[in-house]
């Protein structure tokens, strides 16, 4: 089986979604082959194109932004509806990590990525949103179902199989096994880190420039 | 202040009171994801394509409103675009609202939020899809849903005050 991991974040390197894509395929057997393809700007190279249609499933794995799909990614997908790249037998399943600590905040860009598939014929086989996506991309590699990522690793082993077997799922959600306070700190603490490390202060963060 | 963010390159629909019309004017970039909004030049877009100031821009007004064409139940490319690179409207730090994670506030204004979308055959579950994320994006400015319109074509704009 030929499968397609679609990274869709605008970060070419170390992003949440290429982290859990690497995980993913982690849980497929050799006999599959994985292509790794990116849709990192607001255009899909003829070449990503043609090896688009040789893959039996499609895997998007993108970040949440405002709710939705980011603006890039959707117009990839519009090309792609253009390209009229429809095929039956091809399941599309989508994996969108949100930096917020629900899962369930994702459910709005899988229900446009599960549209797209009406639109262009596509049939949608499911997906996982992700919550406490802010430190996936950082986070020691563990053994799967081991750490914060535990939730996480369980249900892209689930996704996996179902994607093997050309099954359908249920939109799943998930969550860091961290306790919300403790993320909601690290990540505040993450933003003060990071400001101070560009010559400001935290109070910065507050800033309202004219 | 109304700020009205649309992809329609000639826009001429009336529009009442003081406003702020951002629309295709040259090509934009897309966000990179980088959060230099929050901790390069805080409030403000790091990419200077002219469309780093619109989350200013919603420091500023009263009434958000969103022109597009409806891409599967979401905004144009064009209009994401510019709404994901105005993520500094807000804070980076969390606060929970109505039982989930959201951005603490920036700015003191509570923004009315309007989308009229347009488009041939937008489907019932693409127009659900619409109505949800708008109210989601309510949810995370801390603001409020005013209303979501729908028309078969761009044309039928043309009749509408805003």
């Amino acid at each position: 089986m030929r499968i397609a991991f679609i990274n869709g974040s605008p970060k070419v390197k170390n992003s949440a979604s290429g982290a859990l894509l690497e995980d993913l395929k982690g849980y497929f057997s050799e006999t599959n082959e994985i292509l790794d393809l990116g849709f990192h700007t607001t255009d899909v190279s003829e070449t990503v194109k043609a090896e688009l249609s040789t893959a039996d499933a499609w895997i998007f794995a993108f970040p949440l932004y405002v709710d939705g799909i980011p603006g890039h990614l959707l117009s990839c997908l519009a090309q792609l509806e253009e390209e009229n790249v429809h095929h039956s037998k091809r399941q599309v399943y989508g994996i969108v990590n949100c930096g917020f600590y629900e899962g369930i905040q994702a459910k709005h860009a899988l229900r446009i990525l599960q549209n797209w598939c009406t639109k262009t014929n596509n049939p949608w086989g499911g997906g996982i949103g992700i919550g406490g996506g802010g430190g996936l991309a950082m986070m020691p590699k563990l053994e799967p179902g081991q750490g914060p990522k535990a939730p996480i690793d369980k249900a892209l082993s689930m996704l996996a199989e179902k994607i093997e077997q050309q099954e359908i799922q249920e939109n799943c959600y998930v969550s860091v096994a961290l306790p919300r306070f403790a993320y909601k700190l690290g990540a505040q603490m993450g933003w003060r880190q990071m400001i101070k490390a560009n010559g400001k202060k935290a109070s910065n963060l507050a800033d309202r420039p004219e | 202040m109304k700020l009205i963010i649309t992809d329609l390159e000639n826009f001429n629909i009336p529009i009442e009171g003081e406003y702020k019309i951002i629309s295709p004017k040259g090509s934009i970039h897309h966000c990179i994801g980088c959060f230099g909004c929050w901790v390069k030049t805080p409030g403000k877009c790091v990419i200077h394509d002219g469309y780093e100031n619109t989350g200013i821009d919603m420091g500023k007004c009263s009434e958000l409103i969103l022109v597009s064409k409806c891409y599967y139940g979401s905004l144009s490319p064009f209009v994401k675009m510019v709404q994901d690179r105005a993520i500094s409207y807000i804070h980076p730090d969390f606060v929970i609202r109505k039982g989930e994670m959201h951005h603490k506030r920036r700015y003191q204004n509570v923004i009315s939020l309007s989308a009229h979308f347009y488009g041939e055959a937008i489907t019932e579950t693409e127009k659900e899809t619409a109505r949800e994320i708008l109210e989601a994006n309510a949810d995370n400015y801390d603001g409020k849903v005013k209303a979501v319109h729908f028309y078969k074509c761009a044309e039928e704009l043309e009749g509408i005050t805003l």
